[in-house]
Order: structure tokens, then C-alpha cells, then sequence
């Protein structure tokens, strides 16, 4: 079973979203803000994390950098979810390192086969 | 009847006619002493300052410094102007009237000297300018203030964006899970609400969206970001996207590309969502019929642009709805929301979308039959840069010559697909052939099957990261020895250099120095570069613009410690070396490259100013193939001797012959 790391600070999304991809079949870790994403993400080394973006503590862009520096997490695919599908956005989270992005509110389907084609990638 | 007037009097103005205008002057007039007195005043300034008459304003005006002007150094800075420059014009100050109220005058003043030189008194004009002043003071703060409303009004909207994003997310979310839970649970009635639910919400988004894209251009604050394209895969690409939309109503959807469409260099985006807006329009007020999406190149006041058009067999306008269509808030019907949703907003963002751009749009449509849009949209965003204006005649495919041929090969993995186009543009008319893969698996394939001279490789991609293909190249024996450059948006060079990268390039790519990168490694010229080792920038900077006319690449060190750090990533043809340097000089960089097997065979031409001793001579002994003297020798000289060199050196020439060549 494939496990999800998924940082968000909103506690709904957070349940909903984890609820839904749990329904999907992946094992899922929730992680509030940045810092704890962080630590998570080090402590039990998902196949994939999904970051939001605007986080409270440090921030997502922040919290990818540091995980693409440390050699452990480096090679985790990230995921990011930004709130504002507004230019630029896209381009600040690819230059933290994440490797691809989704704009929220989340288009389930469309978020799932970005999920499915990093962690096919990271395997291969 | 007017007075007769003689000659005389109209060409020798009396006293009496001065006078005169003196007194009735509008402006007030004066003459005043360098030490603050009224030589001279006429009443049009006493009225000015708010005294009664010449006489009260001359009597209680003693000293204008202090009496008159707000600031009393206004009164030295005007005594210096005036010794500077003999004259001031439109010299602005606050003065205080006879009341105490202060207006603003402006002055026009010239000195008046005596034969010795001396200021004797200063004339001129005073003007009251506090109206204008006024005026002024009152357009700025409404300008600010204006300025301050529309920030706001901004901020206001990006929060509104994320205010109102977020529990709509909620929203269409949770009514998800709930219609896919109440799915396995089979409760089809739960399930009809639920899709309602989620439908309401995804098109309460699409409102919003809608509505801050409106607001966003009225506020003037819609962006735009030009990037290369090419046309025809824009067009497929949209086409995929959107045919479930339009097939929606049992339509079918044709495609037709014209030909050489060619690459555009636009707001994607905008492009993008335009065409999005015209099909998603055409499908919904079309059922069982056909719609079109076409394309051609046009000329448009002397310059390209592509013409999109999308038609349809649909409902049709008459001429009335048509000529409102375009209109935010407008449909053509107000029952139009009610029987086929959506939000009025999209042909109003169209046509914006398609203005910001530089083009427009326009609609030919008739009741019952159908509609066509077309929409022109300029190939260049105007107000870019014309430097790429080259690029847009298509380069003839020739897929074949890409792949055999004497010319270096790029291999250039890069996900994003308009940086294919481009790179494979410019390389092709610098002498190289282009390989392009999407991704690292494709672009490790590739790599393995065509021995590449060198590889590009972009960092962000998707299922392989650009650091992944990196180690993998640099861990497989076959691969190893190909140069890679990353090329990328994220600036990590320490990472890159500890994986064994041969050269970094940050995106946006600059032309000049990507090509002459590439030349490094894979230049037309074989291996035709040459390291200059110069702690002189001029020198370096002599050398490089007379050698890369040549077609010769420089790569440059300013001390032999960093020439030996640039000697392991880079092999040269020839090495151009000063002498006196700091850190490592000449000598002990000439021994330690020597000490090297692998650089042994380099040869090394010594460019110094020093006049050579013969000790220095001997140390330098058969190890440099040519010792030229600064200043003795001129610039085709060095060129004509590093063409030689260079020509000797990529012939597989024995070290030992090249060693008896050394020293004339």
C-alpha cells in the first residue's frame, strides 16, 4: 500500500481529502503544518507528499526546500496544492522543488492522476 | 473714437507710458535692495501681500527675509541664484501677507550691476500662484489617494479569491465523498441531491472565477506572460481537452490546422482559455450537429496573426443578440441562463482575454443556423521584445538530418515542450542538431542509443527528476563520459557540480551564453576551445571577442588555481596562459598540468609581458609549445598561431612531436 504524507492546515480539507484518498486505497499521514510535514516526512518516508502551499510555522515552500536538501526525502515526489491559481504560483513551487502542482478547490480526478503519474515515476 | 497717435508718440513711449503700466500692471512689480529694502513696488504687489498701498507696504516691509518669505532662507537661497546666474524665473515660495496668511508667489528677477560690478538692486515680477498651487496640491492627494482605493480594491480581491475558495472546496468535496459513499451504499436518491449539490458548487467556482477575472481587468491588473508555442500542438492539445464538453450534446468536433501555422510567442494562458470559452459556448447551444475549430496564418497591418475560428450548427443569434454578446452579465436571452446555465461572463472575458493580447474578436451569427467566432490574435505580444522575430518562420522539418550528419548533437531533456521548440530553433542555426525528449526514461533511452556530444537537462520534471537522470548517466560506464548542462529555473549549482554536472544555465535562457556553453562541449569546430588563463580581465575579455569570431569557444580563468579547477570539467584544445598571475602563477600551473597524464597533451601557448629570463626559460622548457611576448606580437599573429594549434591538436598528435614544436 502506497503511503501518502498530506500536509494542510485546514481542518476540513485535510479530513476531506484524506478521507478521499483513503477511499482510493492509499495509507495516508496527515500532517498540519509545514514544520510537523517536515518532520513526518523524514520519520516515516512516504512514497508521495502533498504539500499545500499556505501553511502555517513554515510554509510549503519552505518545507519542500528543506525536504529536496535533506538526502533521505530528496528523491519523495511533492505534490503542491496552491489556493491561488494565479501566475507565478506555479512557477515559486517548481523553484522550491516540488514536482508538480494542483490548484485548489481540488479537482479530485484530476488530483489523483497527478498522484498516480509521481508515484508510477518514482518507481520506474 | 481711439486718440490719434503721432509717430513719435507710438515709437518713443513717454515716461508717463511706463509709468502707466507700472501702475496698472496685473503682476506686481518691485525693485529691491540686496539687503531687503523696497526701492520700488507698484500696487498691484502691495494688493498681493495685503497691504493697503505702495507707501504701507514699502513702510512696514524692512526686511523681506524675514517678513515676507515663510522660510527665511528662501531669501538667501534667491541672493544666491541671482549671484550665480544674474536672472531666476518661476522662483516659488510661501509668503506671508500683511495678515499673517500665507499664499505662494512665484518671481521672475534679474540683477541689476553697477559699473563696478556690484548688485545695485534686483527687478522683477511677482505672480500669486496659490490658486494653482491649490489645484496642484489637490489633484496629487486625489491621484493618491485614487492610487491607494485601487490597491486596496486588489488586496481586497486576492483575499476574496482565497476567502471565498476555501469552503467552496469544502463544499464541492464533501458532496463528492458523500455521492461516491452514498454510490457503494446504492442510495440513488441521496445521490441525485448530491450530484446537485456538487454541480451548484462547481458552478458557484465557475461564477467567481468568472467575476474576479472581470474585476481583475477592469482594474486593469490582468497580466500577461508571454511565452514560445507552437501553434498546431496548442491546438491539439486544446482540442483533446475540451471534446468531451462539446461532444456533450451527440456533436461531433472537427479540427482544421492551416498550414504553416507556425510557433506564436503570446499569453498561452489566455490563448488557451479563450478557445476554451468558444468551443465550451459552442457545444452547450449546440445538440446533435457539428462544430469546427480552425486556424490560419494571416497578415493583419503588415503583421502575423493567427485567426481561430470556432463555428457551430447551433441556435444561432439574431443580428440584436449578437451585437450585445460580448457584454459582461449579458447572454443573448435572459432565459438563455435558465435553460443553459453558465455564467454570461465568458465571451466578455473572451473578448478581453483576446484585446490584452492585442487581437479581437467578432461573431457572425444567424437565428437558427449557427454561429462562427473568430477571434485574431497577433503571433508577437505587442510591447515584446522583436529579438526572436527570426524564430517565427518555421524551420523546415528534417528529421533525418537530426539524427545522421558530421553536426554535434544536443540531446535535450526538458518536459516542457516549448522549450523543445525554441532550443531546437536556435541550435540548428548555430551548427548543431537537436534531439528533444520529454522525460528522463525517454531521454536515458535516447542518450543510450545515440551517444549524444552533449546532454541538457532540465531539473522539474515530472515522474523522473532531472537529479535522478543525472545519476543515472553518471553511473552508467556507457554514458558517463557525455558532458551534461543542466539547464533550469532553480539555482543549486553546489548540487549539480557534487553530481558531476559539467555546466549550469539558469532559465530564462540567455541565447549567447547557452550557445557558447554548448560549443564547450560539443562545438562545431571539434573540440575547438581554449582555456584562457588570465589574471587581466581586459586581456581576457580581448582574447574572447577576437577568438569567438572564430567560432572558437573561451572558457576563462583568472588564476592557474582556477584554470586547474576548469581543466576538470572541460578538456581544451589549447591553453592560453599569462605568466604573472596571483594565487597560482604561470609556472607552477604549467607543472602541475604537466604532472597530469590526462593533461599532459595539452598544449599550452605562454602569452607574458615579463621579458623571460633564462631560468624562467628553462623551467618552462618543454612543457609550452610557444612563448609569445605581450605587446610584440599582434592579433592575427595569435590567432593565425592558435588556428594552427588547434588544427595540430585535433589531428591525434603524439605528445613527444608536439613537445619538439615547443619554444621557437
Amino acid at each position: 500500500m502506497k503511503k501518502l504524507l498530506l500536509v494542510e492546515d485546514n481542518e476540513m480539507n485535510r479530513d476531506m481529502l484524506s478521507r478521499r484518498l483513503a477511499r482510493r486505497g492509499y495509507e495516508i499521514l496527515v500532517a498540519t503544518d509545514g514544520s510537523e510535514g517536515l518532520a513526518e516526512a523524514t520519520r516515516h518516508l512516504p512514497d508521495l507528499i502533498i504539500m499545500d502551499m499556505s501553511l502555517p510555522v513554515l510554509d510549503g515552500w519552505e518545507s519542500t526546500k528543506a525536504l529536496k536538501e535533506q538526502p533521505e526525502t530528496r528523491s519523495i515526489p511533492v505534490l503542491a496544492l496552491t489556493a491561488h491559481a494565479m501566475a507565478g504560483e506555479r512557477e515559486r513551487a517548481l523553484e522550491a522543488g516540488c514536482n508538480d502542482y494542483d490548484t485548489k478547490p481540488v479537482d479530485f480526478t484530476r488530483l489523483l492522476g497527478k498522484i498516480e503519474t509521481l508515484l508510477s515515476g518514482s518507481s520506474a | 473714437m481711439p486718440p490719434a497717435s503721432t509717430p513719435e508718440t507710438a515709437d518713443r513711449p513717454t515716461e508717463a507710458t511706463y509709468q502707466s503700466i507700472v501702475e496698472h500692471a496685473i503682476e506686481g512689480i518691485f525693485q529691491t535692495t540686496p539687503d531687503g529694502r523696497y526701492l520700488l513696488a507698484n500696487p498691484a504687489l502691495a494688493q498681493i501681500y495685503g497691504y493697503s498701498s505702495v507707501d504701507e507696504l514699502q513702510g512696514g516691509v524692512k526686511e523681506i527675509a524675514r517678513q515676507l518669505y515663510v522660510d527665511p532662507a528662501r531669501r538667501a537661497e534667491f541672493i544666491r541664484l541671482m549671484s550665480q546666474q544674474d536672472a531666476v524665473w518661476g522662483f516659488e515660495s510661501p509668503i506671508y501677507r500683511k495678515d499673517g496668511s500665507v499664499i505662494w508667489i512665484s518671481e521672475n528677477v534679474r540683477v541689476i550691476r553697477g559699473e563696478d560690478q556690484n548688485v545695485r538692486y534686483y527687478e522683477g515680477t511677482v505672480e500669486d500662484i496659490t490658486e494653482r498651487k491649490r489645484v496642484e496640491e489637490e489633484l496629487r492627494s486625489a491621484k493618491t489617494a485614487a492610487e491607494e482605493a485601487s490597491r486596496s480594491k486588489s488586496q481586497f480581491l486576492a483575499n476574496m479569491s482565497h476567502e471565498l475558495r476555501t469552503p467552496l472546496n469544502a463544499i464541492i468535496g464533501y458532496s463528492e465523498l458523500m455521492r461516491e459513499e452514498a454510490e457503494d451504499l446504492d442510495q440513488q436518491s441521496f445521490v441525485r441531491d448530491l450530484k446537485k449539490i456538487e454541480s451548484a458548487g462547481k458552478h458557484l467556482l465557475e461564477l467567481i472565477n468568472g467575476v474576479l477575472d472581470i474585476a481583475k481587468i477592469e482594474a486593469g491588473k490582468m497580466e500577461t506572460h508571454a511565452e514560445t508555442f507552437d501553434v498546431e500542438s496548442m491546438l491539439n492539445d486544446v482540442a483533446s481537452t475540451i471534446a468531451p464538453v462539446v461532444e456533450k450534446n451527440g456533436n461531433r468536433f472537427e479540427i482544421a490546422p492551416g498550414p504553416a501555422l507556425g510557433s506564436m510567442h503570446t499569453d498561452l494562458t489566455k490563448v488557451r482559455q479563450s478557445l476554451f470559452n468558444l468551443l465550451g459556448n459552442a457545444g452547450k447551444f449546440t445538440h446533435l450537429g457539428l462544430i469546427r475549430l480552425k486556424a490560419s496564418r494571416v497578415l493583419q497591418n503588415g503583421s502575423d496573426a493567427i485567426l481561430f475560428q470556432v463555428s457551430d450548427t447551433g441556435v444561432g443569434m439574431s443580428p440584436e443578440q449578437s451585437a450585445k454578446i460580448f457584454e459582461a452579465f449579458t447572454q443573448a436571452d435572459a432565459s438563455t441562463t435558465r435553460k443553459f446555465g453558465g455564467t454570461g461572463l465568458g465571451l466578455a472575458i473572451t473578448r478581453e482575454f483576446s484585446r490584452i493580447v492585442g487581437g479581437d474578436i467578432t461573431v457572425a451569427s444567424e437565428l437558427g443556423k449557427g454561429s462562427t467566432f473568430s477571434m485574431r490574435v497577433p503571433v508577437r505580444l505587442p510591447g515584446t521584445a522583436a529579438a526572436e522575430r527570426n524564430e517565427e518562420t518555421r524551420v523546415p522539418e528534417e528529421p533525418h538530418s537530426e539524427l545522421s550528419g558530421d553536426r554535434p548533437l544536443v540531446l535535450l531533456i526538458d518536459d516542457d515542450l516549448t522549450v523543445h521548440d525554441l532550443v531546437r530553433r536556435f541550435l540548428h542555426k548555430e551548427g548543431f542538431r537537436t534531439v528533444c525528449a520529454a522525460s528522463g526514461p525517454e531521454g536515458l533511452e535516447l542518450a543510450g542509443a545515440l551517444q549524444p556530444s552533449v546532454i541538457v537537462l532540465d531539473v522539474m520534471m515530472p515522474t523522473m527528476d532531472g537529479w535522478s537522470v543525472l545519476t543515472r548517466v553518471k553511473g552508467d560506464p556507457s554514458l558517463a563520459s557525455i558532458p551534461v548542462v543542466m539547464l533550469t529555473m532553480v539555482d543549486n549549482k553546489e548540487m549539480g557540480f557534487s553530481l558531476g554536472v559539467d555546466d549550469y544555465m539558469l532559465k530564462p535562457i540567455e541565447r549567447g551564453s547557452f550557445v557558447s556553453t554548448l560549443r564547450k562541449y560539443g562545438s562545431p569546430h571539434a573540440s575547438a576551445s581554449v582555456l584562457v588563463v588570465e589574471d587581466d580581465s581586459a586581456t581576457r575579455e580581448l582574447l574572447r571577442s577576437s577568438l569567438e569570431k572564430d567560432g572558437i569557444s573561451i572558457v576563462e580563468a583568472c588564476n592557474g588555481m582556477e584554470g586547474l579547477r576548469k581543466l576538470a570539467t572541460i578538456r581544451p584544445a589549447l591553453i592560453l596562459l599569462d605568466l604573472m598571475m596571483p594565487e597560482m602563477d604561470g609556472f607552477q600551473f604549467t607543472r602541475e598540468v604537466r604532472s597530469r597524464p590526462e593533461w599532459r597533451e595539452i598544449p599550452i601557448i605562454v602569452m607574458t609581458a615579463k621579458d623571460i629570463a633564462a631560468e624562467d626559460r628553462t623551467q618552462l622548457d618543454g612543457h609550452v609549445s610557444r612563448i609569445l611576448q605581450k605587446g610584440a606580437c599582434g592579433r592575427e599573429e595569435l590567432l593565425a598561431e592558435i588556428s594552427s594549434r588547434i588544427a595540430r591538436a585535433t589531428r591525434p598528435v603524439r605528445a613527444e612531436t608536439e613537445l619538439q614544436l615547443a619554444l621557437v
